[in-house]
């Protein structure tokens, strides 16, 4: 991906065994690999080695492709070269961003520049946290004294462990008691609670917690077993059996997951998690009391009623130590359903802001520039995802989002596109009209599409007034939008779930050529989702699993355990994105298209909804032990139950909360992102659905 | 509700030759031509007796065009009837041959499938006679019957054959414990008593 003058040779034995001796070649050193606690080194004198590195300083480790995500687009991830550079005594970390390579006119060096870091000594670091997604690349967070974080370095080109290992050569690191990831530099306090306190949250989160375990207090036994097993030694670094078991439990205490939530939001110094984190620690008031009653309560049942489920989990995934509160007390419980290890009600208050009212025509007129540009399409997009937009605008304003106008167009260029485009597609549309009912006969692709819209269009939104009755012209129009779009697109043709997207553009658009246009940009996103082997569909599934994994691990397991996992029961929701007035009221699933095609936080802001729902009956579809069957009945019966502002906002929090994690589990080119043109460097290890 | 017997059926066929409306005619008794189509799958469910045992039926509609065999296939585990519905008005019976192909394949051999020549009410725009439908059911060991799902014709009957075939295969022993989702007793046990049957039930959606 990114073109480098350097080779990562840390695979290669030879090469590593070839040198077993530091070397010091000041500014002529390009690259130094390390292999265990060898050494090597090569040499490049045709370059001059980055002005930051300090001078007479020995370059102890170098990795290339290391790159900080910004924002989930795939296109602005930043890449650049990690250093560890040693000056007398002091160890320095570097990484400065490679320039001039990014395909993205969007960032600029400006941007880049505001990520780098210069020569960073590493007693200004507290620690280092290692992650190791179960997909994606490894990456670390270097947190500082100050509780300020870099963002999340990934290790494109691997070498993680040997980046930990060289730290630990030059610096006293300790793997910290709490958290086997976690490597404290010079300080054997809790990572956790030094920084906690440092971002001073506020005290009812903090005291509200029944756990001490951040604490560290010797009364918490769980905390004082695995202090006792606490390992330094390197051996233990890619995550054996036994720290696995012990990373699951802590991901079963609320308190300390919370934290460590926090504590990595707040390391995501990208431009929305900035404000996103602030928000947090001056609005966060979330009372914290109770929990530690319902967990306890909930223990004693887990002891008396949990035998039967105990046996069913895997019992190194999931220790059923806490139930959750039953967070729907209408449903009977049958059996004992595994704590939300994110705490999920407290997440969304944390992180899911109010929803506010739609954009009116007013404040909308304050988005535009004088000739009706908009001058600040962040803001806009910001403003109706928390929002909306009110009906008479989404005429206007959905052909910006679904990028039929550009944002930066005048309001005359617009006119002008209209125009265009007018002609345009009644020239595609000729292309079908003027099928004489002779040549028709011996086309049979021709009068199979033709039936398949003809069917179809009787069959979409009937029940709507706007095309309610026979010969109703609407139908006629969304018929001849279809087919039209299946001589433009026709690799693609058409397929049932079209109309569906279709009409409510058509509805909103009430212009037949505007409402194509529109419909042809939507495609662009979601047209892999109608190829005829559906791998739109299946990443998005695929993707669906993995962040239920990364956010619900116990409900991910449920599912495992119940050959749930290829997710087909949320087919419906992603096809044609939560319509039918079975998931969500018309009006409803306008306000939602709108809010998801903004692509704030995430283009894939979709799956975050469908976790939200999900997560939202987790209790009932485990208590009541749902196989398959029962879940896809269930799923397709939750009919006008669903609220779309709390959803939403609980998709916020799930997408916030996820992080570069989250995004890290959407393979890039997943619908609604944009295909990606080039072979894509992401590692798929698709070894369990699909 | 109390039952002797839960049938999981599912309704499987090209696009447009009528699932949903057979569906709807047999467990409401209406017709409505204007329904939204159907993405993924529906569900219906309705009481018959059969030798004095109260049945439940659930009733699986799936979506049929091409795209989302791959989806519809999921659905076929457990299903103890299965009817195959073509369109006796176009050219939808050419497709029987792959769809049966799917059911043998990813549905438990067990299976009673009843092949369905809809809308017989169009006899003025008849496309297969029925003969050729009983042709194909007789070489592939199908149950037969013509039906309108606007006039009603043969609906019932449609379903409660299916049902009455399903049944005997019961009392003759042919249905193992599993395999087939046969609930007992107004609760539907939550797997069914599908253990064990991942032999029979296809590898479609591990």
């Amino acid at each position: 991906m990114h073109e480098t003058d350097i080779h990562d040779l840390s695979d290669d034995a030879d090469y590593a065994a070839a040198s077993k001796q530091f070397e010091c070649l000041g500014g002529e050193v390009k690259g130094y690999w390390f292999r265990g606690s060898s050494s090597v080194t090569r040499s490049d004198s045709s370059k001059k080695s980055s002005s930051s590195d300090p001078e007479d300083a020995q370059i102890v480790y170098l990795k290339d492709n290391v790159t900080i995500h910004p924002t989930q687009y795939a296109t602005e991830r930043i890449s650049g070269r990690l250093k560890l550079i040693k000056q007398g005594s002091s160890l320095y970390m570097t990484w400065i961003p490679y320039k001039g390579q990014s395909s993205n006119p969007r960032l600029s060096e400006k941007d880049k520049n505001l990520y780098t870091i210069r020569a960073v000594p590493f007693s200004d670091i507290q620690s280092i946290r290692r992650h190791t997604p179960t997909i994606g690349w490894q990456y670390v967070i270097v947190v500082l004294s100050s509780g300020l974080a870099f963002p999340p370095l990934y290790f494109y080109s691997g070498g993680v462990r040997e980046f930990l290992a060289t730290v630990k050569q030059h610096v006293l690191i300790v793997r910290s008691s709490e958290d086997a990831n976690v490597f404290l530099v010079n300080n054997f306090q809790d990572p956790l609670q030094r920084t906690l306190s440092s971002l001073e949250l506020p005290r009812s989160l903090a005291n509200g917690t029944p756990s001490s375990s951040f604490r560290g207090s010797p009364s918490d036994n769980n905390n004082q077993e695995r202090l006792d097993t606490v390992t330094t030694s390197e051996d233990n670094h890619s995550g054996s059996g036994q720290l696995n078991i012990r990373q699951r439990q802590k991901t079963h205490d609320p308190a300390r997951d919370l934290s460590i939530q926090v504590l990595e939001k707040f390391s995501l110094v990208t431009r929305f998690a900035r404000e996103t984190t602030s928000q947090l620690f001056r609005d966060n008031l979330v009372d914290g009391h109770g929990h530690g009653q319902s967990q306890s309560q909930s223990q004693s049942q887990s002891q008396s009623q949990g035998e039967r489920r105990r046996n069913n989990w895997a019992s190194k995934d999931h220790q059923p130590l806490e139930m959750a509160p039953i967070d729907d007390p209408i449903v009977p419980k049958l059996v004992p359903v595994p704590s939300d290890p994110i705490e999920f009600d407290k997440l969304s208050l944390v992180w899911g802001k109010p929803r506010q009212h739609p954009l009116g025509v007013e404040e909308w007129s304050s988005f535009l520039d004088y000739e009706g540009r908009i001058m600040d399409p962040d803001a806009l997009k910001k403003r109706i995802f928390y929002g909306g937009v009110e009906h008479n605008l989404r005429k206007e304003v959905w052909a910006f989002l679904l990028g039929y106008y550009s944002y930066d167009s005048t309001y005359a260029e617009r006119q002008y596109v209209v125009s265009v485009k007018t002609a345009e597609y009644m020239t595609i549309k000729n292309q079908w009209q003027s099928i004489s009912p002779e040549q028709a006969k011996r086309f049979t692709k021709f009068r199979e599409r033709r039936g398949l819209i003809e069917k179809d269009v009787v069959r979409t939104d009937r029940s709507l007034s706007f095309y309610e009755g026979d010969d109703n012209p609407n139908v006629r129009l969304l018929h001849d939008i279809l087919l039209t779009y299946s001589f433009y697109n026709f690799d693609l043709g058409y397929c049932q779930g079209m109309s569906d997207l279709l009409s409510p553009i058509l509805f909103i658009m009430q212009d037949e050529s505007e409402a194509f246009w529109c419909f042809v940009s939507l495609m662009e996103r979601l047209g892999p989702n109608f190829n005829r082997d559906q791998n739109g569909m299946h990443s998005q599934l695929f993707a669906l699993s993995k962040l239920v994994e990364l956010l619900d691990s116990p409900l991910h397991n449920y599912f495992k355990q119940n050959d749930c996992l290829n997710y087909f029961f949320c087919f419906r929701w992603i096809l044609i994105q939560f319509k039918r007035q079975v998931e969500f009221e018309y009006d409803k699933t306008l306000r939602l298209w709108e809010v998801l095609w903004t692509h704030y936080l995430s283009e894939h802001l979709h799956l975050y909804v469908c976790i939200a729902i999900l997560k939202r009956h987790r209790g009932k579809i485990m208590g009541e032990e749902m196989d398959f069957d029962t879940l896809l009945k269930f799923i397709n019966e939750l009919s006008g139950q669903i609220e779309l502002d709390p959803v939403l906002r609980d998709a916020e929090a799930l997408c916030v909360c996820a992080g570069e994690n989250g995004a890290a589990s959407i393979p890039p080119g997943t619908p609604p992102a944009l295909p990606i043109p080039e072979a894509s460097i992401y590692q798929q290890q698709d070894d369990e659905v699909l | 509700m109390s039952y002797a017997y839960l049938f999981k059926y599912i309704i499987i066929g090209d696009t447009g030759v009528g699932k949903s409306c057979l569906l709807l005619q047999f467990t409401d008794k209406r017709f409505q031509p204007v329904h939204d189509l159907t993405i993924g799958v529906e569900f219906g469910a309705r009481m018959i007796t059969i030798d004095n045992k109260p049945i439940k039926l659930q009733i699986w509609d799936t979506a049929g065009q091409e795209s989302f065999r791959s989806i519809t296939r999921s659905y076929y585990r457990g299903a103890a009837g299965a009817l195959l519905v073509y369109d006796i008005t176009r050219e939808t019976f050419n497709h029987l041959a792959s769809w049966l192909e799917d059911a043998r394949q990813h549905a438990n051999a067990n299976m009673t499938i009843m092949l369905i020549g809809n809308k017989c009410d169009l006899a003025h725009r008849r496309a297969v006679s029925t003969e050729e439908g009983e042709q194909f059911a007789k070489e592939h060991g199908l149950i037969f019957m013509e039906a309108s799902a606007k006039t009603a014709q043969n609906v019932e009957e449609a379903f409660i054959n299916t049902a009455g075939t399903i049944y005997k295969k019961i009392q003759d022993g042919v249905f193992d414990s599993y395999g087939i989702k046969v609930g007992y007793g107004g609760i539907p046990g939550p797997s069914g008593g599908r253990d064990g049957s991942t032999s029979q039930g296809g590898g479609c959606c591990n």
